[in-house]
């Protein structure tokens, strides 16, 4: 043991320096770490006031690289040699997230601020009845396309519910032998192209004469993309019920279908709940299904079974490319209407999920 | 302590209860939804499809034109079907690294609470219907995005990739891919979260302690292992990509004609777009059946991208558990 302990190690003690991350930074670290923020920015603020280059130009060919450099000095005083690949990771990772919240910030900020300007009580609640595009925003409104998505939906959910859960129950609790193969298939489901389901809907209902196009073809599509949303999210939580619970219940003489009904499903009642309103939130803006199966219908329409029907997504489509500034600031506040629902159910399913299950 | 007698094998014995034999029926049939709506799809769209290849032969799958008023009436997908392959690798390019760095902030980057904020952030943008982006894409982000083909060309146009003749840089397959990719991110990047998120925390704190740096763990520990995760997140978002539609639409312009690699010249092609922008227009049965042929190869293609996938990602699962 001594003998091993004079014989000092070689190279390592001089070239590995350790990190020792509990140590108190030098002063230089911090000088270099200021430096590296600061001046990029301001280069780039300087190139922007002083060259009329373009904003992105000057973005990526000047402020990254320097960003780059200046944050590889930072590191390199801060760690060393493999503090370089850090402070590069750390650039990117910084831009990649600033440059999703850009992107997220201005299609929510756009969709407000330009959906305000036609959002009026005859907006929310007349239909669009002898409304062409140049007529100014004070008549017309979207309520024949809220009621059309409420319809739609509402249908489609009362379709897709049911099989939804039962392909949940069937994976977690009756645990048949084609298990795998279910899973397979709901996965394979949900990688159907919403433009297929419309065209399938198409085939099989419409051109045959089944259906017209009516709000009853496009909540069948609706149903076909909703359907692997519940169960997937269904199937999360019916694993999530406690296995006492089913114990319990099976030792006080009930059925295992009555173990399911009244002691499982209700368990995980809140669970549910999410997963529907998860597989709402998948197709309520779901536009392409619509243009196959729903066609358009400026009137308001109750009845799912005869009449072409219009919906927001489709009342959207049909105003985005219009030579009318009215009209594409009515499609603006249709945006702005339908991303209030998809908000709506993205924070109840957050509220429900955030609580803690009672005991 | 799970249940010793599976359900399924309830039915047999004498001892079943007939309301249990009758509920697991029905459900074991319901469950089987995915399957039939799946071979039905297959089956009647196929069926569609049959006639207008017998008809049209291979070169629906490897022309470009689209005749509908001609006699014979002759059609031919290829470039819509090399434009959906265009726009989707555009995206995968755009996308996956801001993803990455997108997941890695979040992972093991931000503090707790930033990081909570992100990933309902990013849920967020997922939910965002694409018609919505399709508006924003087209009002809001066509613009600029002209002005930076503009300069790719000018400064990068000696590479092939960025050329431009006509001047128009409109509806471009760059475009394109840029929202394409806006509508990949949140996917891939929810999964990629999602699998960095179960990287042992014993690796990384040995990692750590071995005075590893953070590329380092990165390179050697968290990466390697959710590699297949990761992978299949990408075909995810990718499938996503081939098959949609509406935001492609309003920011595209379809040419028939392949585009084949000047990704900021103006035209280009996507199979699901085609079928949305042809179909108020079809002229007779005959086009609807052309639309239909199209949409199952679109099926096809999505379908084999999705079972990739789905494969990779079981396949990490049962490594890892």
């Amino acid at each position: 043991m001594t003998i091993l302990m004079s014989e000092s190690p070689p190279v390592l003690e001089k070239d590995l320096e350790p990190l020792r991350p509990w140590s108190k930074r030098p002063a230089s670290f911090w000088l270099a770490a200021f430096l590296g923020s600061v001046v990029p920015l301001a280069i780039l603020g300087a190139l922007y006031l002083t060259t009329d280059l373009a904003v992105a130009l000057l973005l990526i060919a000047f402020y990254l690289p320097m960003q780059l450099i200046g944050a590889g000095l930072a590191g390199y005083f801060a760690k060393g040699k493999h503090g370089i690949a850090d402070s590069a990771i750390i650039v990117f990772a910084i831009g990649a997230t600033a440059l999703s919240a850009i992107i997220l910030g201005s299609m929510l900020l756009t969709i407000i601020v330009r959906g305000i300007a036609a959002f009026r009580p005859s907006f929310i609640i007349q239909n669009s009845t002898y409304i062409s595009p140049s007529t100014p925003l004070e008549y017309g409104g979207i309520g024949h396309a809220i009621l059309g998505t409420f319809l739609i939906v509402g249908i489609a959910t009362i379709i897709s519910v049911p099989f939804g859960i039962a392909t949940a129950v069937y994976v977690t609790e009756v645990r048949g032998r084609a298990v795998p193969y279910v899973r397979f298939f709901v996965q394979a489901m949900s990688g159907v192209p919403s433009v297929v389901a419309g065209l399938f809907v198409l085939t099989v209902f419409i051109l045959t004469g089944v259906l017209n196009t009516s709000a009853m073809a496009a909540a069948i599509a609706y149903a076909i993309l909703m359907l692997p949303t519940i169960a997937r999210t269904a199937e999360e939580v019916l694993r999530l019920v406690p296995e006492e619970l089913r114990t319990g219940a099976l030792a006080l003489g009930s059925t295992r279908a009555r173990v399911v009904l009244n002691v499982v499903v209700p368990a995980a009642r809140t669970g549910i709940i999410t997963a529907i309103l998860l597989g709402i939130a998948r197709v309520v803006g779901e536009t392409a299904p619509l243009l196959l199966t729903a066609l358009k219908n400026d009137q308001t329409v109750l009845n799912p079974f005869t009449d072409p029907i219009s919906a927001l997504p489709t009342f959207i489509f049909d105003n985005v490319a219009q030579p009318y500034p009215d009209a594409v600031t009515r499609a603006w506040g249709a945006a702005l209407a339908l991303l209030i629902i998809v908000g709506v159910l993205f924070t109840i399913t957050r509220f429900i999920s955030a609580r803690k299950p009672r005991r | 302590m799970s249940i010793e007698t599976p359900m399924r094998d309830l039915g047999k014995g004498k001892k079943a209860n007939a309301g249990d034999r009758i509920f697991n029926r029905t459900i074991t049939g319901a469950a089987f939804t995915s399957l039939i709506i799946l071979a039905g799809i297959t089956v009647f769209l196929g069926a569609k499809a049959g006639p207008v290849l017998q008809e049209q032969g291979l070169s629906f799958l490897t022309e470009t034109m689209w005749d509908p008023l001609g006699v014979p009436p002759e059609f031919g997908i290829a470039g819509m079907l090399y434009g959906s392959l265009l726009l989707a690798v555009i995206a995968l390019v755009i996308s996956v690294p801001v993803s990455l760095f997108l997941a890695v902030f979040m992972v093991f980057m931000a503090p707790p609470k930033v990081s909570k904020i992100l990933t309902n952030l990013v849920d967020l943008m997922a939910a965002i219907p694409s018609v919505i982006i399709g508006l924003w894409a087209f009002y809001v982000l066509v613009p600029p995005a002209q002005e930076w083909q503009q300069l790719l060309n000018q400064y990068l146009g000696w590479i092939p990739l960025f050329q431009n003749e006509s001047g128009n840089f409109t509806g471009t397959p760059f475009i394109g891919g840029v929202v394409l990719a806006i509508m990949m991110v949140p996917i891939v990047t929810s999964i990629t979260a999602e699998v960095l998120k179960r990287t042992p925390p014993e690796l990384v704190n040995a990692a750590e302690s071995l005075g590893c740096s953070m590329f380092t763990m990165l390179r050697y520990v968290a990466l390697p292992f959710g590699r297949g995760g990761i992978v299949g997140g990408v075909m995810l978002g990718l499938g996503r990509a081939l098959g949609e539609t509406i935001a492609v639409f309003f920011v595209l312009k379809l040419v028939f004609d392949i585009n084949f690699y000047k990704i900021i010249e103006s035209g280009g092609g996507s199979i699901a777009t085609l079928i949305v922008s042809k179909f108020g227009e079809t002229n007779g049965e005959y086009e609807v059946n052309v639309l239909l042929a199209s949409g199952f190869f679109l099926f096809l293609m999505t379908l084999v991208v999705n079972a990739i996938a789905n494969l990779i990602v079981a396949r990490t699962d049962r490594l890892k558990s």
